[in-house]
């Protein structure tokens, strides 16, 4: 276990180190960011005088070198629109508001497909069946911005102010963010609940358990659903993981402070610190996730080691 | 005198009725499509930007709601020769946090916006917006008079000073010492109606009533800009009761809301010229690849802009909350003088082509084997769905002229790197929004006076005569009708097609009394009220 979390710690170390270079210099590609700082009629010498004022007139290798010396002390710079420092607007974003939100998202998503696939599998081809196939192409369809105004106008609007239409601070404010970042994801881990269900629940040792006399919740429960598990901590994993990258058009209907809309507005506004600061942290994200989604596995199916 | 005196009562029994009507505890919530990035206005004064920043800060020239200079912090302004300004001063004004407003803090601003004597002060440079240094290099000192007068000199008339200089927001001298140009962001001091209470970034800002403010007391005790930046759910939130008041109201959903009972809709013309800029640089003013632009003559540009149908377009896309502007000055800025309206008028269009040498091949025009092509480039989902949906109608317009063209929607950045760069093709042109921070319709007419990102159709030395003639005369009257005659020039001559001019929509509900629009970029929130 020890070999494996250093060899994994060594892994993130060079997968991080990669994606910062690689996004150093393509940021860089990308444009000016001196351009959205002066106004339409400046002059090339106004605009060459900001340049210099922020750095950005140096040669590339230097910058560079400064970057990593810098990012090394967690240091990413100060924000060129908003002259904050980068990695603090990041870390405002993710916590509490992304967290809170994508957490949200995975316990719906998760805790309601696991009844919702067991009761799809086990009632195969009758009503309850159809119903949640149905359901879940449904949820799968819908674009999320419909969804999300669809409930701000059900639930703000029509049903007299039950739930508020924007913002953050209580419990209140996350219910419909939440559902509605979780209905594409519930929908997919229903689906693959079911398939994963559907297979295991002919498999000889379900068979076996049962002529043993386990009761069938025991059987469905404790010996199929622990099997089929796998796929669905898989694509949750993956799921969390954009979630907490930026649920953008989410934050955006509901005004919702997270990540998503932070590094969307830092591409296009070419602010290269928030930028570099962002994919930081969502590199140190994936990796985090892929690895608590191995040691699942481990949980999940015993037979599974990690190496 | 009498009616005078009669109907300045009946004005102050209305007002104090107003007020009285009101509830002074509200907290008027307004709904902002996004966040500003900056409160220190050196930074830059965007439309957005402007709303925020001049609730806490202030100018020295106030504006009212018909776009009218009005005393700010300075009571008063006028030229003392032909090169000297003076702006007295309104006294017993205090910042927030009671720093005296005075002399000395005007200076420390002309400092900071010349860049001069910052090492002295001990503050930093920013990365500025405007760069007064550059743009009014005519500009040579100033001084303190006394305690509340201030005398700027310049080394030439400059009738537009008290603009140029009385619209920039001013920050506090003694606190921003202390404190440095970076608290300026974080916990901004100025001598606002609104003292900043709490900000989360990209989420809200809750501002509350300067109980000291040295004009007319806000009818509200709090305002709280919130940020929806998704237009729907703005509007759901107003219907919900959730906010007071929306910005930037799609013209599509106005027309709707106007309708519902419990909503007001109000609009107001705004300083944003929408144009197509075209390319008519010669080959030694950009990156040209050894071509003139292919838009230099004036003919070519004027056909162009009659095939424009400007009047389906604000029916149809804009509802009718748009204006069609033929001059190259906003409707709203001091200076303006309307000018004959460009028809729609295809057939004068083709005639004009003609005229310019153009051959129609009966698949396009053609003049010495060169094509008329525009390669259109704009920024997509930049300036809002209606500035999109214009560009393919004139695009489809401009091809049933027979000019080839070919939409290229890009980011805003990649087309600010392009004009920056000179890469533009010769054959193109680039759809873009003009806007202006002054009250003068000298910001608009100096676009082409200088080599700048949205200058691709420079001055003929005759315009550029006309236009540092008005930008000389401190004659009031006489620069007026330089200033018309120059519009006059500017419109027959072409430098852009003119598409629309912003007409903003707003939406609150009906409990919310006494809000107007400005003509200006920030809203101005100081006599509005929420019925009790």
């Amino acid at each position: 276990m020890r070999a494996f979390l250093l060899r994994r710690l060594l892994h993130t170390v060079f997968v991080v180190w990669a994606v910062v270079t690689v996004v150093f210099f393509l940021v860089r590609l990308t444009g000016d960011p001196v351009l959205f700082l002066v106004d339409q009629s400046a002059t090339q010498e106004e605009i060459a005088h900001t340049r210099a004022l922020l750095g950005l007139d140096r040669p590339l290798a230097a910058q560079y070198v400064d970057f990593l010396a810098a990012a090394a002390r967690g240091d990413f710079g100060v924000s060129i629109r908003e002259k904050r420092p980068a990695m603090r607007m990041v870390l405002e974003h993710l916590w509490p508001a992304t967290v809170e939100l994508a957490a949200a998202a995975l316990v719906l998503s998760t805790i309601l497909a696991v009844p919702l696939g067991v009761i799809s599998a086990t009632h195969r081809g009758r009503a309850a069946d159809h119903a949640s196939r149905l359901a879940s192409l449904f949820l799968q369809s819908m674009p999320s911005f419909w969804l999300g105004i669809m409930l701000i106008l059900l639930f703000a609007v029509h049903l007299g102010g039950l739930l508020p239409a924007y913002g953050t601070g209580t419990w209140r404010h996350l219910v419909l963010p939440a559902l509605a970042l979780a209905a594409a994801p519930l929908a997919q881990n229903v689906r693959l609940v079911r398939a994963g269900m559907l297979e295991v629940l002919d498999q000889d040792y379900v068979r076996t358990a049962r002529a043993k006399g386990v009761a069938e919740p025991g059987v469905v429960y404790r010996h199929a659903l622990r099997n089929a598990a796998l796929p669905v901590i898989t694509v949750s994993g993956l799921s969390l993981g954009f979630m907490l990258s930026g649920a953008l058009v989410i934050e955006t209907v509901f005004a919702w402070p997270g990540m998503g809309r932070l590094i969307v507005q830092a591409v296009p506004g070419r602010d290269f610190p928030v930028i570099q600061a962002g994919v930081f942290v969502f590199a140190l994200v994936f990796v985090a996730i892929n690895l608590v989604v191995d040691v699942l596995y481990t949980v999940a199916d015993p037979r599974v080691r990690l190496q | 005198m009498r009616t005078l005196a009669v109907s300045l009562v009946v004005l102050a029994l209305a007002s104090l009725a107003h007020a009285q009507a009101t509830d002074p505890e509200a907290e008027l919530v307004v709904a902002m499509p996004d966040d500003t990035t900056n409160m220190d206005p050196r930074i830059g004064m965007g439309s957005i930007r402007s709303t925020y920043i001049r609730q806490v800060f202030e100018s020295l020239v106030d504006v009212d709601p018909q776009g009218k200079p009005v005393p700010g912090l300075a009571l008063a302004w006028k030229p003392v020769s032909d090169t000297a300004w003076e702006f007295m001063l309104r006294k017993g004004v205090k910042f927030h946090d009671g720093e005296p407003f005075n002399a000395d803090t005007v200076l420390f601003n002309l400092d900071r916006m010349f860049r001069r004597n910052l090492d002295k002060h001990g503050i930093k440079d920013v990365a500025a917006g405007t760069q007064f240094d550059k743009t009014l290099p005519y500009v040579s000192r100033w001084e303190k008079v006394d305690d509340f007068t201030v005398r700027v000199h310049t080394s030439e008339p400059a009738p537009t000073l008290w603009d140029a200089l009385g619209r920039e927001p001013l920050v506090p001298r003694a606190w921003t010492i202390k404190h440095g140009v970076d608290a300026l962001n974080e916990r901004p001091v100025g001598t606002g109606p609104w003292k900043l209470v709490e900000w989360k970034r990209k989420t809200s800002m809750l501002l509350e009533r300067n109980e000291t403010y040295w004009g007319t007391r806000t009818l509200a005790r709090r305002l709280r800009l919130q940020v929806i930046p998704e237009a729907s759910a703005r509007l759901a939130a107003l219907r919900a009761g959730q906010v007071s008041l929306v910005d930037a109201v799609p013209p599509l959903d106005a027309t709707v809301l106007a309708r519902e009972p419990a909503i007001t809709v109000v609009s107001g013309p705004q300083k944003l010229n929408c144009r197509l800029y075209l390319n008519g640089r010669l080959r030694t003013q950009y990156d040209s690849g050894g071509k003139d632009g292919l838009y230099g003559d004036t003919k070519t540009r004027l056909a162009l802009t009659l095939g424009v149908n400007r009047e389906a377009i604000i029916k149809k896309i804009f509802q009718g909350y748009a204006l069609a502007n033929a001059s190259p000055v906003a409707t709203v800025s001091y200076g303006y003088a309307a000018q004959e309206p460009y028809p729609y008028d295809p057939k004068r269009a083709r005639t004009l082509l003609a005229e310019a040498g153009w051959k129609d091949t009966g698949k396009g025009w053609e003049k010495n084997g060169e094509p008329l092509v525009l390669n259109l480039h704009y920024a997509a989902k930049h300036y809002g769905q209606a500035f999109d949906e214009t560009t393919a109608a004139v695009a489809e317009m401009l091809k049933d002229l027979g000019v080839q063209v070919t939409l290229k929607p890009l980011d805003f950045g990649t087309i600010l790197q392009i004009t920056q760069k000179g890469t533009l093709p010769y054959n193109g042109g680039f759809a873009a929004c003009r806007t202006s921070n002054n009250l003068d319709a000298d910001d608009f007419l100096r676009d082409w006076t200088a080599f700048t990102l949205i200058n691709w159709t420079p001055f003929p030395p005759e315009l550029l005569a006309a236009y540092a003639a008005q930008r000389r005369e401190l004659d009031a009257g006489k620069r007026l009708r330089l200033l018309a005659d120059l519009q006059r020039q500017v419109r027959d001559w072409a430098p852009v097609v003119p598409l629309y001019q912003e007409v903003k929509v707003y939406a609150h509900a009906a409990r919310v009394t006494g809000f107007a629009p400005l003509t200006e970029l920030h809203m101005d929130f100081r006599g509005v009220g929420v019925r009790k």
